[in-house]
């Protein structure tokens, strides 16, 4: 009586996915630590893992579909918000990688390094916007308070560690951090606030 | 608030992916509405309402 019959989830297993996708990241990481590819190839390497993000959310939802076990979310929305993700983050990573090779090997102008510059931001500008739009086309009322919740948690969290941060800055205590570290501590949020809808609700949310 | 929805799911043999099929939300929202953990808008409790023939007070009151 209680819910959802149980029967056995199709495919391989996202575990499998999200193992191939730190292997492979590992395998860059180790590549690039030991010189035997610079930081720019390293970089954009990076881009071929994370679209293995795409299947792993694939085959969670269709192992969310065939247990009781409250974890995540399904449907065309939650698909497209992992493919905007993996789409800004390639991108980040491409744009880091054209950003180090160039300030590297070349000398560029004032007006290429303000655009190379700015590139990263805006990936990581075009992040926060997929959560926009996970949270604007997110027909079920519920899984929309859980992805709101989350961005609370991680606003409080981000803007909190700032500002401590920036007084300690200020008085010589702790080293300087740029200003990009805190969207990161802000992505770490969203991983504090999963972790609070679960304690609360039973069940992570689809960020 | 408190709900009959779990009664009223099992009276009709219904899993909760069932109910969550016919509202067009997720297991985990009819698990969580079920369970008290979260109070459905005023939309929602209508559609709730019309999937079960009752009327809204029927299914929910004020704990």
């Amino acid at each position: 009586m209680t819910g959802a019959s149980t029967p056995k989830p199709a495919g391989r297993s996202p575990f499998l996915y999200g193992g191939l996708m730190l292997g492979s990241i590992g395998a860059v990481v180790g590549l690039a630590a030991s010189d035997a590819i610079n930081g720019s190839t390293a970089l954009i390497l990076m881009i071929a893992p994370l679209w293995l993000a795409i299947p792993m959310v694939r085959a969670a939802n269709r192992r969310a579909d065939a247990s009781n076990d409250a974890c995540g979310s399904k449907g065309e929305v939650n698909r497209r918000y992992v493919k905007r993700v993996a789409f800004f983050t390639s991108l980040y990573l491409a744009a880091l990688a054209l950003q180090n090779f160039v300030f590297r090997d070349y000398n560029p102008s004032f007006e290429l390094k303000a655009f190379l510059a700015l590139l990263p931001g805006l990936a990581i500008v075009g992040v926060f916007w997929a959560i926009g739009r996970l949270i604007i086309e997110q027909s079920d009322e519920f899984m929309r308070m859980l992805t709101i919740r989350q961005s609370l948690w991680a606003t409080g969290f981000a803007l909190s560690a700032a500002s401590v941060w920036g007084f300690l800055e200020t008085a010589d205590i702790v080293i300087h951090i740029d200003a990009y570290w805190w969207a990161v501590v802000w992505f770490f949020g969203l991983g504090v606030g999963a972790i609070i809808n679960r304690i609360q609700y039973g069940t992570w949310g689809a960020v | 608030m408190k709900n009959r929805l779990k009664v009223l799911r099992a009276e009709r043999d219904w899993s909760q992916q069932d109910l969550a099929d016919r509202l067009g939300v997720s297991r985990q929202s009819v698990n969580a509405i079920e369970t008290g953990k979260y109070d459905p808008s005023l939309p929602l409790a209508f559609t709730i309402a019309e999937t079960f023939a009752m009327a809204i007070e029927e299914i929910f009151e004020r704990g």
